[in-house]
């Protein structure tokens, strides 16, 4: 049962998987995701509620994901490339995500714009804030400041690029799935719910205990397998908006 | 009899597009505006390309004695790249016509690989501003075109499919909708090049002068 799953797991956010040798990660809980567990709980938090505050102002969706390495062969500016753009950061029509990358072991970054921010943040800018702003900070193993910092300067190269309606793209499909769906809509949750449970109980019982959690990350190995953050209390979840990147951005080593 | 079999025809026609709808027709169009509008995206990021040169073969000319061959080779492969400019508002049809511009476009890729690769053995040029810019973008740009390529091999692949499926088969040729040949992973970029530029051969038959530069810069 417990294998089942996990090739359940596998089979769904596992779409990229081409050379059997490449991992893709899930979509991201938050905006900010230490999955490779080198930022303070408080700290990462913090930069979660200002990446999520940020949307609300400006609608731009700026992503960071840190990871233990690379599970794949191909290059990170591809690699981060296909990830980005599976994730759908940004705004539909705008495109205007963007998306910092890390991965500790493999010592390398890659910022990943979209479509729509290529403008306000230019290959160069890019390269300028991983290589002469986050490398020097991480070579000094101070991960937290470095990604601090980074994000600092993303966000200030790319405000005043779109403007934002208040609300995070999960904020608002929350509120349209509230009112929208009205008493029809939950009693057909009401009956999906108790298939589910019943067919659980029949197989069982356990096996079914990740769909609770806000991710499912039982199948997926040591690579991904840290938690950014639960989502109770004031933790903002994230939902990308739609949107597409082209490759555009920068990165270093360190 | 003729009129005979003409009716019949109709009949055929008529009762194929009750199969399947005006539907398929429209769908067909937007995917192969999905291919004309990728093919654009992957004409303006080899375009980007094409403009940054100027720019880099004028920072490493400046380098003290630069190697002079490398410098000549990504200059010549910028030139034939300006050849075999295809029409970029469509999609070309000829696999043939795509595979003489994916080679010229190889053969760039090629030289400045290896402009890059000879650039290591001048640690005073690596380290200006300018050339490190340079580098950034051009690093940029070739990931721009590595993600345009696969995007519009995607949209071939989805239009060639819908046409080649059953009842769509049988009416496309009546529509003249054409499959369209897709990029050929990396062709070209692999192989070393043979610098050998036919400057006498004819360029592609579809003009597009409106967005050429000169093509020797």
């Amino acid at each position: 049962m417990i294998r089942a799953f996990a090739v359940f797991v596998l089979f769904v956010f596992g779409a990229a998987n081409l050379d059997g040798a490449e991992k893709f990660p899930p979509k991201p809980a938050g905006y900010f995701n230490d999955y490779a567990n080198v930022v303070p709980k408080e700290k990462a938090l913090a930069l979660n509620e200002r990446l999520a505050q940020f949307e609300r102002e400006t609608s731009n969706q700026v992503v960071v994901a840190v990871f233990r390495k690379m599970e794949s062969d191909s290059d990170i500016a591809d690699y981060s490339q296909r990830i980005a753009e599976s994730w759908k950061v940004g705004q539909a029509g705008k495109r205007n995500g963007a998306v910092l990358f890390v991965f500790i072991d493999d010592r390398k970054m890659f910022i990943q714009v979209g479509y729509g921010l290529e403008g306000a943040l230019p290959d160069l800018t890019a390269f300028d804030i991983t290589e002469r702003h986050i490398k020097p900070r991480f070579r000094a193993g101070d991960y937290a400041g470095g990604l601090d910092e980074g994000i600092d300067l993303i966000l200030k190269a790319i405000r005043g690029e779109y403007k934002g309606d208040g609300a995070t793209v999960q904020e608002k499909s929350r509120a349209s799935a509230s009112s929208g769906c009205g008493p029809l809509g939950f009693i057909i949750m009401l009956i999906v719910v108790l298939a589910i449970i019943r067919l659980g109980r029949r197989r069982g019982g356990y096996g079914y205990t990740g769909l609770g959690g806000p991710f499912i990350t039982s199948g997926w190995g040591s690579g991904w397998s840290g938690s950014s953050s639960s989502s109770s209390g004031g933790f903002s979840g994230f939902s990308g908006g739609g949107g597409s990147f082209g490759g555009g951005g920068a990165g270093s080593s360190w | 009899m003729k009129t005979f079999l003409g009716f019949g025809k109709v009949i055929v026609l008529a009762s194929l597009f009750s199969l399947t709808g005006c539907g398929t027709y429209n769908r067909l169009v937007t995917l192969e505006q999905t291919v004309n509008k990728k093919w654009a995206d992957v004409q303006s990021v080899y375009q980007r390309r094409a403009d940054l040169i100027p720019n880099l073969v004028s920072t490493v000319a400046g380098a003290a004695n630069f190697e002079k061959s490398t410098l000549t080779e990504v200059t010549n492969a910028r030139a034939s790249v300006g050849q075999v400019k295809l029409d970029p508002s469509k999609a070309p049809t000829d696999a043939a016509e795509l595979e003489r511009f994916q080679k010229a476009q190889g053969q760039l890729s090629t030289a400045l690989s290896r402009l890059l690769v000879v650039s290591e053995n001048y640690p005073q040029l690596r380290a200006t501003e300018s050339f490190k810019g340079l580098q950034v973008q051009l690093e940029g740009t070739e990931n721009r075109i590595s993600v345009e390529r696969n995007n519009f091999n995607t949209a071939v692949q989805e239009y060639n499919t819908a046409l080649e499926r059953f009842p769509t088969n049988m009416l496309n040729k009546m529509f003249g909708f054409k499959p369209r040949p897709f990029f050929t992973a990396a062709a070209g970029a692999e192989k070393a090049p043979e610098v050998k530029f036919d400057f006498s051969s004819k360029p592609a038959t579809t003009p597009a002068p409106a967005t050429t530069p000169a093509a020797t810069p």
